[in-house]
């Protein structure tokens, strides 16, 4: 019995870190050096393009960017401060996400198990699939008005194919023979769907989600683009209309920070539900 | 007695479902319209859209061009932008993956602007090019160029280390197993960077024409909207979607030719 | 039919046909008949591609055979069941699932209570060996330890009959030949029924009580069956087992 603990003692692995002289050389090639090469020298050209008005007035210095997002935080534009407009733009996203993700994963995992249903819905999908979601802000706003409904619904068709699609793929493609584990253990049909199908299906529809978040913003933003009171978007917009590139700088900015903010939340949600290893997907 | 159950075709209800579908489908919408359901200032009904399709062959009202003006216009821009992207996006990828140095400096840039949706540049480009094609190519360049550097990047770092150490054995130059081994080794994902870049630039280039354009088909949807004309509008969404997979069919066979030599 | 009421499993003029693509017809088993006594290790030997792990899927249920029957304890096999247990060659651990949810997974379907499909769970995750590692994830264990994972879930189920297909066939060397003394060791502290089928001549003779090869090349029809009647544990250096080793290799195109 103890040879039993022997085995897995052949894998173990040493981190083995070499000591190498000080060299010019070899700071030059060193990674975080030329991290902050890098982004010293973006934000230098950054100046220097604002220094030589080559762009005009289109742009502005990065310090006119950190005060105006000062600013913002105290002032307010429209009738909201930043944190306000910001919450107007998550607010959406959520809103949108939840509706679309709650449709399309159901649909896609039961899509991937009754050969019926995949033949009713699946047609119809990929007839719609292929129209980008801006292309229904037109149609949106002819239904909805300018109003929430509308950008939501913008969010809802953007996000809607891609976790349709992961979920399906992610019944699709579990390994056969698992659902035969479950059989020779005497398991149900039912069994097989909830003890295999949906473990097994969690990693890809994660997958999915991820990629409708960041969809999700780009259809907020253009939705809040094209027609807005409020969120980050419209701030951009503002910026736009009074000419104040500092103005739209900081929106972006805050869009980019809020945005990535919301990928790690995922990220983590991830780590924390599928404890077991998985292969690494690429976007 | 246990036999086995053949089963060589589908059954007929799955051959049927999915036409009964689409008709179905279709059916609805017509119905939707012509019983009043829905006014016909919020939808307009396939045979509308259909006969406005025929009309827009030959007839520039109300909107100033043919329908094939606006596509091509269209198709034009989108390729600028996802030729350029390809231009600069694979060769930055590529580099990244190998160089230190590439990957030092270039990296950072990268991730700064990568999370920030090419739509939002719109205001900027205005500012910069105005209203016209360069600032459209611009941010369609922008969408197509992240998913180019990322495949490259990720296609150099996936070669085969048993081949890069044997290149050493031989004593390679870095430069010469970049050239010779890397490049090709990464051209599978490569040319994967292109499907998704040529979807992302099509996607994108709906966006900018909202806001900025005066033809193209993007623009045709806004001014269907504008002019109340859902038919327009419907019009628009359908020629987008069925140019985008055109495009993507196309890309995709060029793909393929180009891979048939190489085994994925 | 006549059965011994010591036949455990009969199988008659078992022949299976797939139908790929349409149109294309895959001969893999041609009149296969075969008898499995009760608490018997029989080991169905054959070289690649010669259709002994479909014989074992049909007898476990997951394949129905083109003609012929047959049957457990008399009555006939129609479908996968928690009668038989089956070891994978690729082992289809859960990987959402520690060691213990995989193993007591059997009894959890059957509604076992919590309490008690922990004790029989633990009892057999001990059996084979894994006694610490009952928390652990499947991508935590080297291959031997997953195989083991294996074994105790399809013995804890309680199965009258264990079906192993090629199960050591993804291990290297060393662990191959530590896991076959530990299905001997298991095998004789908590006998079954066994059906083990393998590719390997020594791993045959060294667990077997009986072998029956099947000839190479598809459709896989039977060859000869012998009987091994040496005493456990067995030496792969003892004069016999080289005696039948030979006889076999003789007589099969399996090259050593």
């Amino acid at each position: 019995m103890a040879d039993a603990t022997a085995t897995i003692a052949n894998e173990v692995q040493c981190a083995v870190r070499e000591r190498r002289p000080f060299s010019i050389a070899a700071t030059l090639k060193n990674k975080w050096f030329l991290y902050a090469v890098s982004i010293t020298a973006f934000f230098g050209i950054w100046k220097y393009v604002d220094y030589t008005q080559v762009l005009g007035n289109g742009i502005a210095p990065p310090e006119a960017v950190v005060v105006q997002i000062f600013r913002l935080t105290g002032d307010t534009i429209a009738g909201k401060s930043l944190w306000g407009h910001i919450w107007a733009s998550t607010y959406r996203v959520l809103i949108g996400f939840a509706i679309a993700s709650a449709i399309a994963v159901p649909l896609g995992i039961i899509m991937a198990l009754n050969r019926y249903v995949n033949a009713i819905v699946k047609p119809v999908f990929d007839l719609l699939k292929p129209m980008p979601p801006f292309a229904w802000i037109s149609c949106a706003i002819l239904w909805f008005g300018i109003d929430e409904p509308s950008k939501i619904f913008i969010i809802v068709v953007g996000t809607f194919v891609p976790c349709l699609l992961n979920s399906y793929m992610g019944i699709r493609l579990i390994e056969p023979q698992l659902y035969d584990v479950i059989r020779m253990l005497g398991g149900t049909r039912r069994d097989e769907i909830l003890q295999v199908g949906f473990p097994a299906a969690f990693p890809a529809i994660f997958a999915g989600l991820q990629i409708s978040v960041s969809i999700a913003w780009t259809c907020v933003l253009s939705a809040e683009l094209v027609s807005a009171r409020s969120g980050l978007g419209f701030i951009i917009i503002q910026g736009m209309q009074l000419s104040k590139p500092a103005l739209v700088l900081a929106g972006m900015v805050v869009l980019a920070f809020v945005a990535w903010a919301t990928t790690l939340l995922i990220t983590g949600l991830e780590k924390i539900l599928c404890p077991w290893k998985r292969e690494a997907v690429v976007a | 007695m246990a036999y086995e159950q053949v089963k060589v075709e589908t059954p007929l209800l799955l051959r049927i479902l999915p036409v009964a579908s689409i008709l179905l489908f279709f059916g609805m919408w017509q119905g939707l319209v012509d019983f009043k359901i829905v006014p016909n200032t919020m939808l307009a009904s396939p045979t509308q859209v259909m006969e406005l399709f025929w009309e827009k062959l030959f007839v520039t009202d109300p909107d100033g061009a043919l329908l094939s003006t606006h596509a091509w216009i269209s198709i034009q821009e989108a390729f600028a932008g996802f030729f350029l992207s390809l231009l600069v996006g694979i060769p930055l990828g590529l580099l990244m993956g190998w160089f230190t140095v590439a990957e030092g400096l270039a990296r950072p840039i990268f991730e700064l602007i990568r999370p920030i949706p090419p739509v939002a540049w719109i205001p900027l480009t205005i500012f910069w090019f105005g209203i016209g094609i360069p600032g459209k190519v611009f941010i369609i360049w922008l969408s197509g160029i992240v998913p180019c550097v990322i495949n490259s990047y990720v296609g150099v770092r996936m070669t085969n280390p048993t081949l890069i150490q044997m290149a050493r054995t031989y004593g390679a130059t870095d430069w010469g197993i970049f050239t010779k081994i890397c490049i090709p080794s990464a051209l599978p994902m490569v040319f994967g960077a292109m499907t998704i870049s040529q979807a992302y630039c099509w996607t994108t280039l709906v966006g900018a024409e909202y806001l900025a354009a005066d033809q193209g088909l993007g623009y045709l949807i806004t001014m269907g909207r504008r002019l109340a004309m859902p038919s327009m509008v419907v019009l628009g969404m359908i020629c987008v979607g069925l140019t985008g997979v055109a495009i993507g069919i196309i890309i995709e066979k060029v793909e393929k030719r180009l891979l048939a030599g190489i085994r994925r | 039919m006549e059965t011994n009421h010591e036949d455990k499993i009969v199988c008659r003029n078992i022949s299976k046909i797939f139908i790929q693509k349409g149109t294309q017809r895959v001969h893999v088993l041609d009149d296969i008949s075969v008898n499995v006594k009760r608490n018997e290790f029989l080991v169905i030997l054959g070289p690649g591609q010669s259709g002994k792990s479909t014989l074992l899927r049909i007898i476990a249920g997951l394949e129905t055979p083109t003609t012929g029957e047959i049957s457990l304890d008399g009555k006939e096999i129609e479908g996968p069941g928690a009668d038989r247990g089956l070891v994978f060659q690729s082992y289809m651990l859960f990987p959402w699932k520690t060691v213990m949810g995989n193993v007591e997974l059997g009894p959890k379907l059957r509604g076992i209570g919590k309490k008690e499909r922990r004790e029989i769970a633990s009892h057999y995750i001990d059996l084979v060996g894994l006694k610490n590692f009952e928390n652990h994830y499947p991508h935590q264990l080297s291959g031997g330890m997953k195989q083991r994972v294996g074994i105790a879930r399809a013995y804890a189920n309680n199965p009258e009959l264990m079906l192993l297909d090629e199960p050591f066939g993804q291990l290297d060397a060393q662990t191959r030949y530590f896991m076959e003394k530990e299905t001997a060791r298991i095998w004789e502290t908590e006998r079954r029924t066994v059906l083990f089928v393998t590719n390997n001549i020594e791993e045959a003779i060294y667990l077997g009580d009986r072998i029956i090869s099947l000839k190479g090349k598809l459709p896989g029809r039977m060859h000869q069956s012998y009987q091994v009647d040496l005493p456990r544990p067995r030496e792969h250096l003892d004069m016999k087992f080289l005696e039948l080793r030979h006889q076999i290799t003789e007589a099969s195109d399996l090259t050593l």
